[in-house]
């Protein structure tokens, strides 16, 4: 029985399939509340599942000079890891799937291995914009992946565990947001540099490197690195809502919650210039590890000092 | 060239299709990591033999073919064909003709504008800046609909005058519709001076110092920007400019910035003279005046003022009732070397934008290319040899 359960939290319910179906769901989310903040009308809402069905019925094709184990290796690891990440997450408001102490480490670190591996997808591949947007993804990386885990961490001190359950527990009904506004903020724009979203799209800024790293991908690869891509849109929202804004207790407010913060998001996303690769990491360098480090240094000594 | 070298020089080509570029043109970057250390442009992809297609064809047909040189700035092109073809018949167009040339032209500048401001911000990745102003440039296309029936190719100009008139409800639409448009151009002006993310990638990039914007050629709006004045409907006024004058608008620093307030600030222009010219009520008299269908042999230079900068016309007649030569020079062509002198130092991700900076047009400038291999042979391509290579090429 115990098997059974575990089987349908991992394929089916919280996770799997209705976690990719979730994932399409936020991503048309967001592509209509981008369009309708740019006076556009926006995709239906099937449009999401229909890119992903159309593109994994098209041949994949395996551009000359690349390993080719690597190159349809690499999408599968990024879903697969993002999926496993969202198995320590408090989907839809339920209890997470699997715990235990320190998980929040292993969610965050598989939560940044999409984009670990489409660094590496670009590198893979002997196309110029491929290796000039692997090149800026990576260094994208360095420059969010700091500041967003510490600003994740910033609840995790405040419990006293890295738990991810127990940090949730503990947020639950307190608003983190008004304590610890930094960590809010680099939160959610961490989000938003580890989902490559404007204004931190230059690892893909069409203008200059076309598709960026996934140039040369088409069909199953470039599906699954989409899907990678939205089931780690869900998974990030869903943490900063359980930590930063009071919980998510039940499905409502998990869904009221995370959508409210996909609509600030979507109008950040709306609201910027791109900024260039040398721009994006002095930003996180110099505003966002400082902002998140100050805010550490008062809990910190705040903590001390209280007990 | 040896391996290592090769291996060394990192190129990345834009072009010849590029989501970057709406028209193809290749340009090969040299880059050490993000800075550009080199670069070079490769025209000549959309050449379409407009040049020699206009010698087969009477003058009243040409103005059909001229007009379609460019999408965006057709009015303009006509206006210098049909300058030119007056000054060579001995006729001037009358007054009222030459004024509602200057109201097309106009607007056709307004509408060129707004559509480059759009795709500028589409390249610095600010697509709602983009959408915005693309829909306001609606309203301004519309009126040129209303008036012309067309939104490109307006087909405003005949030989010897203009095809309509506007009559007061067309004009007022107009004046409505320049309302609008300056309340969202002030807006604009707004934005790209304060917006302090979109500053950080106009302000202090692709600086263009007046002395090299004076070597390198430049012209319209990119030579404005640096200080440098040259504007043809100020110094040598066609159409309607005499009568209804414009004034020229400069900047001094020579960014991006800068060339974003130019052509922002000229839309201002645009508007003011515009309704000078409709609440004036326009000079009365005929539309057109007869233009003889045979040309006596005679040559002539026209230069007007397109939405880009100085648009050059040398036209030849020889007595019959086609042009012997037309020569047509766009703006593009003398501002491209800019962006090649300009793009080296700055980032792969400027060059987009310093690309866009000009307003390139890239079918209007590409000319027939002879292309020259890196030991200065020339390759001459014959007709047959050309048609040999089609048949080979798609066998």
């Amino acid at each position: 029985m115990n098997t059974v359960l575990s089987l349908t939290a991992i394929l089916f319910f919280p996770s799997g399939l209705f976690l990719l179906a979730s994932g399409l769901l936020f991503e048309w989310a967001d592509r209509k509340l981008v369009a309708r903040f740019q006076n556009r009308v926006g995709p239906r809402w099937f449009q999401p599942l229909a890119d992903v069905v159309k593109l994994l019925a098209k041949e994949e094709i395996v551009p000359d000079g690349v390993h080719a184990g690597l190159f349809t290796g690499l999408p599968i690891v990024a879903l697969a890891s993002v999926l496993t990440a969202a198995l320590y997450a408090p989907l839809v408001g339920l209890p997470p799937s699997y715990s235990f102490p320190g998980d929040l480490i292993v969610t965050v670190y598989l939560l940044s291995l999409p984009t670990l591996c489409v660094g590496l997808a670009g590198a893979n591949t002997i196309d110029r914009f491929s290796l000039i947007g692997a090149t800026r993804a990576l260094t994208q990386l360095f420059s969010y992946e700091a500041p967003f885990l510490l600003a994740l961490l910033g609840p995790a001190i405040v419990t006293g565990s890295w738990q991810i359950d127990e940090v949730m527990r503990a947020a639950n009904g307190r608003w983190l947001l008004l304590t610890q506004p930094f960590g809010f903020v680099v939160a959610v724009i961490g989000l938003m540099g580890k989902l490559e979203l404007p204004p931190f799209d230059a690892p893909e800024a069409e203008t200059e490197v076309v598709a960026g790293a996934l140039t040369e991908y088409s069909g199953r690869g470039l599906a699954l690195f989409h899907l990678a891509k939205d089931v780690c849109l869900v998974v990030g929202l869903t943490l900063i809502a359980a930590f930063y804004l009071g919980g998510v207790p039940n499905p409502l407010v998990y869904f009221g919650k995370t959508l409210v913060l996909l609509l600030g998001i979507a109008g950040l996303q709306s609201l910027f210039a791109r900024l260039r690769i040398d721009q994006t990491v002095s930003l996180w360098w110099r505003y966002g590890t400082l902002l998140v480090l100050a805010q550490w240094f008062v809990m910190i000594a705040w903590k001390v000092l209280v007990s | 060239m040896n391996t290592t070298q090769q291996a060394e020089r990192f190129t990345i080509p834009i072009g010849p299709q590029h989501p970057a570029l709406k028209e193809p043109g290749h340009f090969a970057l040299t880059v050490d990591g993000e800075i550009v250390t080199s670069a070079s442009v490769r025209l000549g992809y959309v050449h379409r033999g407009i040049e020699k297609a206009v010698e087969e064809r009477t003058w009243v047909q040409n103005l059909y073919l001229l007009e379609r040189v460019c999408g965006i700035c057709s009015h303009i092109h006509a206006t210098a064909y049909c300058l030119g073809v007056e000054q060579l018949a001995g006729v001037t167009a009358p007054p009222r003709a030459q004024a509602i040339r200057e109201v097309v032209a106009e607007l056709e500048r307004i509408h060129s504008h707004m559509l480059w401001f759009g795709v500028a911000a589409h390249e610095a990745g600010f697509d709602t800046l983009f959408m915005y102003s693309w829909r306001d440039r609606e309203t301004v296309m519309n009126l040129l609909e209303g008036l012309t029936g067309n939104r490109v190719n307006y087909s405003a100009n005949v030989l010897g005058g203009v095809k309509f008139d506007i009559d007061s409800a067309q004009a007022d639409a107009i004046l409505s519709g320049l309302d609008f448009l300056e309340k969202r151009t002030h807006h604009y002006l707004d934005v790209v001076s304060t917006d302090l993310v979109f500053l950080r990638r106009t302000r202090g990039i692709g600086v263009m110092t007046r002395q090299q914007a004076e070597v390198l050629g430049a012209v319209g709006p990119t030579a404005r920007a640096s200080g440098v004045e040259r504007d043809i409907r100020v110094e040598a006024p066609y159409a309607g400019y005499s009568e209804y004058p414009v004034s020229i608008v400069m900047d001094t620093t020579g960014d991006l910035e800068a060339r974003f307030e130019v052509r922002i600030k000229e839309l201002f222009e645009s508007y003011r003279v515009i309704r000078r010219i409709l609440r004036d009520t326009l000079p009365p008299g005929d539309l057109t005046t007869r233009v003889p269908r045979r040309i006596k042999e005679n040559e002539t230079v026209i230069r007007v003022e397109a939405p880009r900068g100085e648009l050059f016309y040398f036209m030849k007649s020889n007595g019959t009732d086609m042009p012997e030569r037309i020569r047509v020079r766009t703006p593009t062509i003398c501002n491209m070397t800019s962006v090649i002198r300009l793009t080296v130092g700055h980032q792969l991700a400027d060059v987009p934008m310093i690309l866009v900076g000009i307003d390139p047009c890239f079918s209007c400038n590409d000319r027939t290319a002879v292309i020259q291999d890196s030991c200065g042979n020339r390759q001459h391509w014959t007709w047959e040899k050309l048609r040999q290579y089609g048949i080979e090429f798609y066998r």
